[in-house]
């Protein structure tokens, strides 16, 4: 999925930035810039959002009640706005971990069959 | 919480800032940081509409937008206060008048009645179109055969009139409306009791009990509601009844009742007469569809029944009469007569909406080419067309929803009078209320309003060039606006013209019936019911009743006469039934055809004396014209010239024609008097049989001559009668004129509705044309000026706007003609016939028009020709 051949950075696959967005608020809250880095550091720069889908995609977590927004001031002194996690948002995480374990699982099998028996 | 843009702005501001600052920690020079971190954010623009999106749809924001434009809107409408108010003064009247007419025409033609299952309730009606006879009722032996055969009708229900004298509750004798029904009649009619319980089949017969049911109105408005009433016994006709339930309020129908009873309450309709003869028809007939039948079919069988009944018994139909039956649902029954005369109001109040409507867009164009410049600016920053229209939009809704507001308020009461107005064409329009359904028509007239006002005035062309040009702070009026603001004014003037022709035609109407000789002396004769407890029971006493009566008012002072009669002219519905028909001496009837029917008026001697008819050969009856005497008539002039040679008919003679069921002897004709029609107020030549009642009847009505006022007269008849016999009901004494009047009152009604519809339409056009001209002379002052300085006399500039006010009427007049004659068509294609107006209602209304017309350009000539020319010179 690399766009060219000297690029390494990998697409998202479709409906996982909110999982991801949620698990990096996982350990406290973040500006929005900050989930951005966090996703990028953690995939190894392979995994880069685009602004203009990660605050839409913020602001769509903050309408479904899986986050909370308040404005604060970050390690710079400068203002931002901080994300963190609700109650509603951490059940939301597991439940799409869940899920997307299931799914690496079933599209490892298609991809890897395995020799019955092992797993 | 829903972040606004502001916030939105903010957040990516801020990570916009964050990312650049940690860029520079890294080590990037400020200004390639700045640089690459707005290349990474991309579109700040695109982020932030797509977070918005998250939190407004498109509608909201739409919305929003929207309050903002109406926000404007009210704020510079409140700039202009004097337009803003005409406007919503005038949108409230078209709006309200619609409103309320709508709310009359929808609980008269639109609500279902209370009745259950309405729809498979039927009503009966036997008609005899070759008489003039629309609803000839049902003779007890013809209900009998429809009853035994017809099948898709499960039952019948019979009901017949009758004015009753009660004694009872505590209460002076009154002459109630009673309907004497059989068993089955409120099953049919599928109503229940709020009291008590209904008349049933246990009711019927000879030997029932004599019971009554009191109707819903009765009982709150004389009764005050006392629950007590249910086992009252009360006087009712000749006997007494029992009063066994309410009725739940319903539409009565086909009269307004106040007391329902059974049959044994009425010796008339036990006697056998009504039980037996054919021809003896008083009674309506109501059914019910019998399950699985349908209107459609139920008619083709009962008109099959019909048919072969009149088959059977030709001697009680006359082949001439054509006597036929139709079906109908209760509910097109009662709604039929008003449908007409409300779906004509409703044209009314349309029209005051079109006027009202296309003066308000005048005032709005006016209005909007005065800010033709800031229209333009505001194109020239970038607004498009839609965010222009929007803007006209939201001001014209502005107006028009308070407009509609104001228009509802009025509405409750115009509801009350029109309510009133169209109960006497239907009695559901008392049922008549302001309801949601006419918040919504009123909502509805609004949008329609705002949204041709907005369509209404020219944008700004695109070619910013022009309109920017220095000279676009004044007001430029260009062809094509003055022509518009003409054709609105020229709408209203026409609109206006069709309804003041309609007003002009009634009054017209009107007129011609109030000032109508009718044969009568109608001032000085006062008419008094004294009627007997029930139709038919008059008797002995009756007889002595009547002439003690007569001897008595006669001996008082100021009483120039005093005779008897069976009905008062035009008041008495009985006047119209009371028809039979007369074998003449010497005078046969062309081959195949009846003989000839003649109005049947039983009355006293000196009735023509007392009534101011002339008699013009002969002699009047006298006390000897007893039932014992010869035999004797007095006919009308008609009768005489019709069917006696050379007018001839004093001391031939005549017999009723035996299937009337009258004592069929020969009568003598002893005088002729002039024709009256006691009938219509517009007199048509009658003839009528006058018979001594002595001889034939029974009296009901007093007459009284007066030398000074007949109704100073009217406490001193009241005591004469009830001092010879006290449960005598006397009622309704009127002077004849008095009566006129009353009848007259639909008429009356009918031309003050539609004079007032005609008014508010002038008034809404004098100030169109008015504010037309003003703004026509106002936008040409540099124009006007010119011409004065160059010479002109300020009496041609007069004259020249007096002349653009006049070419407005008359082009209104000649359009509103035009759709005047295309509306008589389409008349006379949907009812058959269309009255047309007479040559006077036409040049009175547009006599009035002109009139107008000139008036409102009045002030606009005077400002033309007082223009300062130095003024208007140098004003651009």
């Amino acid at each position: 999925m690399t766009r060219t051949s000297d690029d390494p950075r990998l697409e998202l696959l479709q409906g996982t930035l909110d999982m991801l967005i949620l698990r990096t608020l996982q350990w406290g809250p973040r500006h929005g810039h900050g989930i951005g880095q966090a996703i990028r550091r953690q995939s190894e720069e392979l995994l880069r959002v685009e602004t203009g889908s990660l605050y839409p995609a913020l602001h769509r977590l903050v309408k479904r009640g899986w986050l909370k927004s308040e404005w604060g001031v970050s390690e710079a002194n400068q203002k931002a706005k901080f994300y963190r996690l609700t109650p509603a948002g951490r059940a939301q995480l597991i439940r799409e971990q869940d899920r997307w374990s299931q799914l690496v699982r079933a599209i490892g099998r298609i991809m890897n069959p395995a020799p019955a028996g092992e797993e | 919480m829903r972040p606004d843009d502001r916030d939105l702005e903010d957040e990516i501001r801020s990570a916009l800032e964050l990312s650049i600052q940690e860029r520079i920690e890294r080590g990037e020079d400020p200004q390639s940081a700045r640089r690459a971190a707005l290349e990474e954010f991309g579109s700040l623009q695109a982020t932030r509409d797509a977070m918005h999106r998250v939190w407004y749809s498109r509608w909201s924001d739409a919305i929003l937008m929207f309050f903002q434009e109406m926000r404007i809107g009210l704020r510079s409408l409140l700039r202009a206060r004097g337009l803003a108010i005409t406007v919503i003064v005038t949108l409230a009247l078209g709006i309200g008048a619609n409103a309320a007419i709508f709310s009359v025409v929808r609980s008269v033609l639109l609500r279902p009645l209370v009745n259950r299952d309405a729809d498979r309730l039927l009503y009966i009606r036997q008609t005899a179109p070759g008489i003039g006879t629309e609803n000839l009722t049902f003779s007890m032996p013809e209900i009998g055969d429809l009853e035994s055969r017809v099948k898709s009708i499960s039952a019948f229900g019979d009901f017949s009139t009758a004015d009753l004298t009660m004694v009872g509750f505590g209460e002076e004798p009154r002459v109630v409306t009673a309907g004497v029904v059989n068993g089955s009649f409120f099953d049919v009619m599928g109503l229940r009791p709020v009291l008590g319980r209904l008349i049933n089949s246990g009711d019927d017969g000879p030997t029932a009990p004599p019971v009554a049911v009191l109707t819903h109105r009765f009982w709150t408005t004389v009764l005050h509601s006392d629950p007590s009433v249910v086992g009252k016994v009360i006087r009712l006709g000749p006997g007494n009844a029992t009063v066994v339930g309410v009725l739940e309020p319903s539409v009565p129908y086909p009269d307004d009742t106040q007391i329902i009873a059974n049959v044994v309450t009425s010796p008339h309709h036990m006697s056998a007469t009504m039980q037996k003869e054919r021809w003896h028809r008083m009674t309506e007939l109501f059914g019910r569809l019998a399950p699985g039948a349908t209107l459609e079919g139920a008619r083709a069988e009962l008109k099959a029944v019909h048919a072969s009944m009149v088959h059977e018994h030709p001697e009680s139909y006359s082949p001439g009469a054509r006597v036929g039956l139709d079906v109908k649902t209760l509910r097109d029954q009662i709604a039929s007569p008003a449908r007409t005369i409300l779906l004509l109001l409703l044209a009314a109040a349309t029209v005051v909406f079109v006027i009202a409507c296309s003066n308000v867009a005048n005032l709005i164009l006016g209005r909007s080419v005065r800010r033709e410049s800031e229209l333009a600016v505001r194109a020239a920053l970038g607004a498009s067309r839609g965010a222009l229209r929007r803007t006209l939009l939201a001001e014209s809704l502005v107006l028009c929803v308070a407009g509609a507001a104001l228009g509802l308020l009025l509405a409750r009461p115009l509801v009350a009078v029109a309510a009133r107005y169209a109960a006497r064409f239907s009695v559901r329009a008392l049922e008549a209320r302001v309801d949601g359904s006419v918040l919504w028509l009123g909502a509805g007239l609004a949008v329609v309003a705002a949204v041709l006002l907005a369509y209404v005035p020219r944008l700004p062309s695109f070619d910013r060039s022009r309109d920017l040009s220095p000279a676009a702070g004044g007001v430029r009026i260009t062809p094509g606006t003055n022509r518009r603001l003409k054709i609105f004014a020229t709408t209203q003037i026409a609109c206006s013209f069709l309804l003041l022709v309609g007003a002009g035609m009634l009054v017209a109407t009107l007129n011609a019936m109030s000032t109508a000789n009718t044969g009568y002396d109608m001032r000085q004769v006062l008419a008094v019911d004294v009627p007997p407890p029930a139709p038919g029971t008059g008797d002995e006493t009756t007889v002595n009743l009547f002439q003690e009566a007569t001897r008595r008012i006669g001996a008082l002072p100021g009483v120039e006469g005093v005779a008897s009669g069976m009905i008062v002219p035009w008041r008495d519905p009985l006047g119209s039934v009371l028809k039979v028909q007369f074998g003449f001496e010497g005078y046969q009837p062309a081959n195949g055809e009846d003989n000839p029917a003649c109005k049947f008026r039983p009355v006293s001697p000196r009735f023509f004396a007392v009534l101011g008819v002339p008699i013009v050969a002969g002699r009047d009856f006298t006390d000897q014209d007893r039932p014992d005497a010869e035999l004797v008539v007095i006919v009308s002039q008609s009768v005489a010239q019709r069917l006696f040679r050379n007018g001839e008919a004093v001391n031939r003679h005549l017999w009723i024609d035996p299937r009337a069921g009258f004592e069929p002897g020969r009568r003598r004709i002893v005088g002729v008097v002039a024709d009256v029609d006691d009938e219509n107020v517009v007199q048509v030549p009658t003839m009528t049989v006058y018979i001594p009642w002595q001889q034939l009847g029974e009296p009901g009505r007093l007459f009284v001559r007066a030398a000074a006022d007949p109704y100073a007269l009217v406490p001193a008849v009241t005591r004469i009668v009830h001092e010879i016999s006290a449960n005598q009901a006397v009622e309704r004494a009127a002077t004849l004129e008095d009566v006129r009047t009353q009848v007259l009152t639909p008429q009356r009604l009918n031309a003050f509705v539609f004079s007032a519809f005609g008014g508010i339409a002038l008034l809404i056009a004098v100030v169109g044309v008015a504010g037309v001209l003003a703004f026509s002379v106002g936008a040409r002052t540099r124009e006007f000026g010119i011409r004065l300085a160059v010479g002109c006399e300020p009496r041609e500039l007069r004259a020249s706007v007096l002349r653009e006010g006049a070419v407005i009427a008359a082009a209104g007049i000649l359009v509103g003609g035009l759709a005047g004659i295309l509306l008589a068509w389409v008349a006379s294609r949907l009812f058959g016939t269309a009255q047309m107006p007479g040559v006077l209602p036409i040049a009175g209304a547009a006599a009035l028009l002109v009139a107008a017309a000139i008036l409102a350009s009045l002030l606009p000539a005077v400002r033309a020709s007082r223009v300062d020319v130095i003024q208007a010179l140098r004003s651009e």
